[in-house]
């Protein structure tokens, strides 16, 4: 029994990272440092005619803006064709691409200076979708490859058209799926130190394969990799997502301290970070399968388009991973799959957790589920008669011998966790009743090539270091990316030579002091640099052994155990502590340092034919996903989750069980909710206010399900779990959905509209859209130019200071300050959060008055409000804790954003602000205080002092808010009502009011008009529907949106009526 | 250029700085207490969060003005002689750390609930942390950590 293998173990790293003591890219601190800045390109595709630095080179602080032409070495770079420009010369492909870099003393300068560099260009429209991007005649996005399509991989196995021709069935459906943002927390960083003693670099930063971005460096600064070192920092997350990109900022970098001979660092705002980073492959991908009426697979043609964008990148691997898989874990004796990487002008695409998988998966795993059907067989049956099992053949014509084929036992695992079974019957049956929400019930499966397979060569290192007092330094050629490998490492250092890991030191990866590692991808980290290791701890046990041996009074190395700092004999009762070992050994003169290398068992591949054994080994998983949909809006709502995989061992719990967590998470992300917009190659969802991933409040509950069938290749028998959590998880949801709404969906992302409509709803595209040069100067990238604030002592000094007219009000500040980003003048602030008249909640007989500057966590908390419920119910919606702590309802309101949450509920209630100038006071109701979207009455030198509102009546209240996330939203529509009957239960009051429909919240009084002096039944609230209905297609009925937004909206109406049809009911 | 007079970690600090400044610029370049990260600049991944006069704000979107007189407590603090505070210790035992950039965050929009509140139910948890971005730790060990922390305290 291993000791610590296996075993829940903290993170070596986590205490740096608990105390904030982890030094992450931008934390780096060294005198002297420059900042960059890029000069990205207006437009989306085109030429540049001419570039004009005279103005940013004489900006304050600016020390060099270098161009492709100051490039000493290769000017294009790429893992595999180089076709990417760090900085472009005159081409511009894509809206991410870089036209120069600005080096200056701070970083606010280098940006200024940035948005200085004047660019002309002559632009040409986009090629944006990759269907286009192939037919003939189409403009080459890059001619001197003399063809838009990137790479080929065809895969050949039995005759095709033969399998068709003796199936019961055959049937042709295409999938599609969508971009998928990385979103690690920390926005890339580079940092790089000029090295006199190399006449080199020192690179420090988010990197997560330090030997590929020492490679890419060398190619472009035209010296040789002894000169760079590459020092990773702690990494904020990865996920495939920091390798091309931070290679290629690496490379600016690394010019600017080259061109300065200054230390020069770079960090990236998110937006930047959004627009120039790639994404995940979107896939669009027609399968034609033919089977028997007993669901058995005779023949399936693939074919699959993979947007490359602008550059190929890592689009051969992804999609050679795809070919490998796309049939998915099942034996098929007739396969004919063709996979092309196409280039386009969008944001260029490459590694991304799962790589190339989770594409293939959703169409594979949806259309098993619609063959079971057609076959009236169960998704598992179907599944089980085509699966994997010992000795099958794959699509490439491997055969699986080597390993454990456990595709039958992960599934079995799932369906039991999850109770698979009994649970289709109780959707089914719920589904029979339940009108809106129905309950999905989906199941995927996998298997996963491990490690990098016929990609390239497959090697790791590792350096164990035992010293003379016993402690010991690890440290290996894979990287540390927030995963858990030095816990691993150290995990498994402390296995073989029985030393606590106390005495154990991770040291990050550097390139120079040890040999090249691999890239850390391709969930390969544990399984080859896991290897290495007990590679160089067994060099170093045996070293020691040899000088303790006599003794202990052993013979050989199995009769010893290493254990708790100790070395003792099976046989006898001799004992040593490892630290006086060591000693000896070192007096002795032996090397107690030692390298361990893997290099992983052959595999192959032919390029022509798509046969080969693609990797060594495999694993198996297993995901069944639990939803509930709101059928009124296309709502989704992931419940419970159970995700089975083998992972041959268990070596960390910890970490093994967060990987599924994590990937499960990510996987959902991508499936249901991750929607990256992108029109006409210019990229909308540029934070992560617009990019929505999972918050805590998005997850359901996720039960991970380890097998363990050790694997005779792996460190303990492990293999890979990092991406098989990932792949899965968006097609079981997809299958859920499809389930519950008996209907098959086949596109992702599954957004409120793709789940309500069936479709993906886009912004028509008008030519006059699209981007091309712009002459009105505007920053590329958002960041704080100048702002003063005045704080007054009191209200009377405010108003004093805002009658000259060229002050904005700062309040609580998340909006004013979000929006100060994006603006080019100084911004001029009246600091009034503190005024403590402003900070009130006074009570009167019939009415209360909010002071502005009140938060809403006051609001919320506060006794004397506990009465106007839509209102708080309102209110919990507004952004998270943090911004409900800061931000006031009076900056809610005078922001007059579509979306501002506190105003439909106010407007219900008949709201007055009171309005105060120096001279003058105003109260107006709040209905007439906003004009349209962002647009309010107030005067410039007038502050929204209260908010008066009467003390509501006893109400029946109904509010409904429709938001994409469940938590922290830009609302996407809204309903507040206030219903009072009068004693013959006839209605005497009904105030109606929408948020985020009309182009301002406002009464619809046509249907409050038609509701009163009703009764309130369901049939009422039927009839009632043509006058909402009406007024939707007079005001908005034109609209792309409307669509969804119309149907949507009287769902919502008609849900919160019959909401307060039953309060009343219960009231009787 | 203001000048401020405020309080940080338990430290009075008196400052003179740019109006433009962020409440997470200073802390970052002017006090050097880097544990609090930028992870958006517009409030909505709360990897900049502290705690401000009791609440847990995204020090992005807080002036400097805005903090005169004011007590904040930044990850920094949570650690006393060398000694972890519960929170810590649940988030480690429990596996809510993984890159860790989100952790500091985390970290103070817990602390500010359990200042206020002894014994959360898991809804109030998951609000207060609705602000605070995870990608990869799916949340799911977050929860359990301070759960934990709470049941031990």
């Amino acid at each position: 029994m291993p000791d610590i293998i296996g075993k829940k173990v903290r993170r070596v790293d986590g205490y740096r990272k608990v105390t904030g003591e982890a030094i992450y890219g931008d934390d780096l601190k060294i005198p002297g440092l420059l900042h960059g800045a890029m000069k990205y390109t207006d437009i989306i595709a085109g030429t540049i005619k001419k570039i004009d630095l005279s103005k940013a080179k004489n900006m304050p602080g600016v020390v060099t803006i270098a161009l492709q032409k100051d490039v000493p070495g290769m000017k294009k770079v790429g893992p595999i064709r180089q076709d990417y420009p760090p900085i472009v010369e005159n081409k511009i492909s894509y809206s991410g691409d870089v036209i120069a870099v600005v080096a200056a003393k701070t970083r606010k300068q280098a940006l200024a200076a940035a948005d200085a560099i004047y660019v002309e260009y002559e632009s040409l429209d986009p090629i944006t979708d990759v269907e286009t991007a192939i037919k003939p005649d189409v403009r080459l996005i890059h001619p001197e490859y003399k063809s838009n399509i990137v790479n080929h991989y065809p895969l050949r196995k039995g005759n095709v058209e033969k399998g068709f021709s003796e199936s019961d069935h055959v049937i042709e459906r295409n999938y599609r799926t969508g971009f998928h943002e990385h979103a690690y927390i920390e926005p890339e960083s580079v940092t790089v130190v000029p090295d006199y003693t190399t006449e080199g670099y020192k690179i420090y930063g988010s990197i997560q394969n330090p030997f590929t971005t020492r490679k890419v460096v060398s190619m472009f600064m035209g010296i040789k990799l002894n000169q760079i070192n590459v020092i990773s920092s702690t990494l904020g997350g990865s996920f495939g997502g920091k390798d091309d990109i931070i290679n290629n900022l690496a490379c600016r970098t690394t010019l600017l301290a080259h061109l300065t001979k200054k230390p020069v660092k770079i960090t990236y705002s998110r937006e930047a970070s959004i627009k120039e980073s790639y994404k995940r492959h979107p896939y669009i991908m027609n399968y034609k399968v033919g089977f028997n009426n007993n669901g058995k697979l005779n023949s399936m043609k693939i074919n699959i388009l993979a947007d490359s964008g602008a550059y190929s990148s890592q689009t051969f691997f992804v999609t050679w991973r795809s070919v490998v898989q796309a049939t998915g874990p099942y034996e098929i004796e007739n396969v004919e799959t063709d996979i092309r990487g196409v280039y386009t002008n969008n944001t260029y695409t490459a590694a991304f957790r799962g790589f190339g998988t989770p594409q293939v998966i959703f169409a594979q795993e949806s259309l098993m589920d619609e063959i079971a059907e057609i076959c009236n067989i169960s998704p598992r049956d179907v599944r089980e008669k085509n699966g994997y099992k010992q000795g099958s053949i794959t699509a490439s014509g491997q055969r699986l011998t080597d390993h454990k084929v456990s595709l039958k036992q992960v599934m079995e695992a799932a369906v039991n966790k999850s109770d698979y079974e009994s649970k289709i019957q109780k959707f089914r049956e719920l589904n029979k009743t339940n009108e809106r929400f129905k309950y999905g019930i989906g199941l995927a499966c996998s298997f996963r090539g491990c490690s990098l397979g016929a990609e390239g060569i497959d090697t790791s290192s590792a350096i164990v270091s035992v010293q003379a007092d016993g402690s010991i330094i690890i440290f290996t050629g894979v990287s540390e990316n927030g995963q858990g490998l030095q816990t691993t490492f150290s995990q498994i250092t402390s296995e073989i030579l029985g030393v606590p890991l106390a005495d154990i030191t991770f040291l990050n990866s550097q390139t120079s002091a040890i040999s090249d590692g691999g890239p850390t991808v391709a969930s390969r980290g544990t399984l080859v640099g896991g290897n290495a290791t007990i590679e160089a701890a067994n060099i170093v046990k045996n070293r020691i052994f040899s000088v303790v041996k006599d003794e202990l009074k052993v013979g050989k190395l199995e009769d010893t155990r290493w254990k708790d700092g100790y070395i003792s004999s099976k046989i006898g009762k001799e004992k040593i502590s490892f630290s006086h070992a060591c000693e000896k050994a070192v007096s002795a003169g032996v090397n107690l340092s030692a390298y361990g290398w893997f290099k992983s068992p052959d595999v192959s591949w032919d390029d022509d034919t798509g046969q080969g054994n693609a990797y060594f080994t495999y694993v198996y998983g297993c995901h069944i996903v639990e939803t509930m949909i709101d059928t009124d809006t296309g709502k989704i709502n992931v419940e419970n989750i159970t995700a089975a995989h083998d992972v041959g061992k268990v070596l960390n719990r910890l970490g093994a069980e967060g990987q599924v967590y994590g990937g499960v998470t990510q996987g959902m992300g991508y499936g249901a909710l991750e929607d990256y917009n992108i029109q006409n190659g210019e990229v909308k969802s540029l934070n992560l206010d617009e990019y929505l991933i999972p918050t805590i409040k998005d997850i359901g509950n996720i039960d991970p399900v380890f097998i363990e069938n050790e694997d005779k290749h792996g460190p303990f028998g492990a293999k890979s779990i990092g991406e098989p959590t990932l792949e899965l998880t968006a097609a079981a949801i997809n299958n859920s959905i499809s389930f519950a709404l008996e209907k098959q969906n086949y596109e992702l992302p599954l957004t409120l509209e793709q789940v309500f409509l069936g479709k993906k709803l886009v912004k028509p595209s008008r030519q006059s859209e699209v981007v091309h040069a712009s002459k009105k100067y505007k920053k590329q990238v958002p960041y704080i130019n100048k702002i003063s604030v005045k704080t007054p002592k009191n209200i009377k000094q405010a108003l004093t200071l805002m009658s000259e007219n060229k002050y904005k009000v700062l309040a609580g500040g998340t909006d004013i300050v979000v929006q100060a980003r994006h603006k080019i003048k100084p911004l001029k602030l009246i600091n009034i959060f503190s005024l403590p008249e402003l900070k009130k909640i006074k009570v009167r007989n019939n009415e209360v008055e909010i002071g502005s500057a009140v938060t809403f966590t006051k609001i919320l908390n506060s006794e004397h409000l506990t009465n106007f419920k839509l209102l708080l119910q309102a209110i919990k919606t507004i952004g998270s804790t943090q911004i409900r702590n800061k931000a006031t309802i009076g900056g809610n309101i005078v922001n007059a954003a579509p979306c501002a949450d506190s105003v439909p509920p106010l407007i219900a209630y008949d709201a007055r602000l009171r309005l105060r100038s120096k001279e003058n006071e105003r109260i107006v109701p709040i209905s007439e205080f906003i004009k349209r979207n962002y647009r309010t009455i107030i005067r410039l030198d007038e502050i929204l002092i209260s908010i008066i509102i009467p003390k509501p009546k006893n109400y029946f209240y109904s509010y409904m808010q429709l938001g994409r996330r469940n938590a922290v939203n830009i609302t996407r529509m809204s309903i507040s009502v206030l219903i009072n009957f009068d004693d013959k239960n006839r209605i005497e009051e009904c105030i109606i009011v929408d948020g985020s429909l009309f182009s301002r919240s406002q009464r619809i009084e046509v249907v409050e008009k038609y509701l009163f002096g009703k009764k309130l039944t369901k049939n009422m609230i039927k009839n009632s529907v043509k006058y909402l209905s009406e007024k939707i297609e007079n005001e908005i009925g034109g609209r792309w949106s409307a669509e969804y937004k119309k149907p949507v909206f009287i769902n919502i109406y008609k849900s919160a009526l019959e909401d307060i049809y039953k309060q009343r009911k219960q009231d009787d | 250029m203001i000048d401020l007079e405020f309080q940080v970690n338990g430290k009075e600090v008196h400052l003179k700085v740019d109006d433009s400044k962020r409440l997470l610029d200073i802390l970052r370049e002017d006090l050097d207490l880097t544990g609090t990260k930028e992870g958006c600049s517009v409030g909505e991944c709360g990897a900049c969060t502290v705690i401000m006069n009791g609440d847990a704000v995204a020090s992005c979107l807080v002036l400097a003005a805005q903090i005169q007189g004011s007590i904040i407590e930044t990850v920094e603090n949570l650690e006393k002689d060398k000694v972890l505070s519960q929170l810590q210790e649940s988030f480690l035992d429990n596996g809510a750390v993984q890159c860790g950039f989100c952790t500091p965050g985390m970290l103070m929009s817990a602390k500010a609930l359990l200042n206020k509140n002894s014994n959360p139910t898991e809804e109030e948890i998951k609000t207060a942390l609705e602000g605070n971005l995870c990608r990869c730790t799916g949340y799911i060990p977050i929860i359990d950590s301070v759960k934990e922390a709470v049941n031990k305290n």
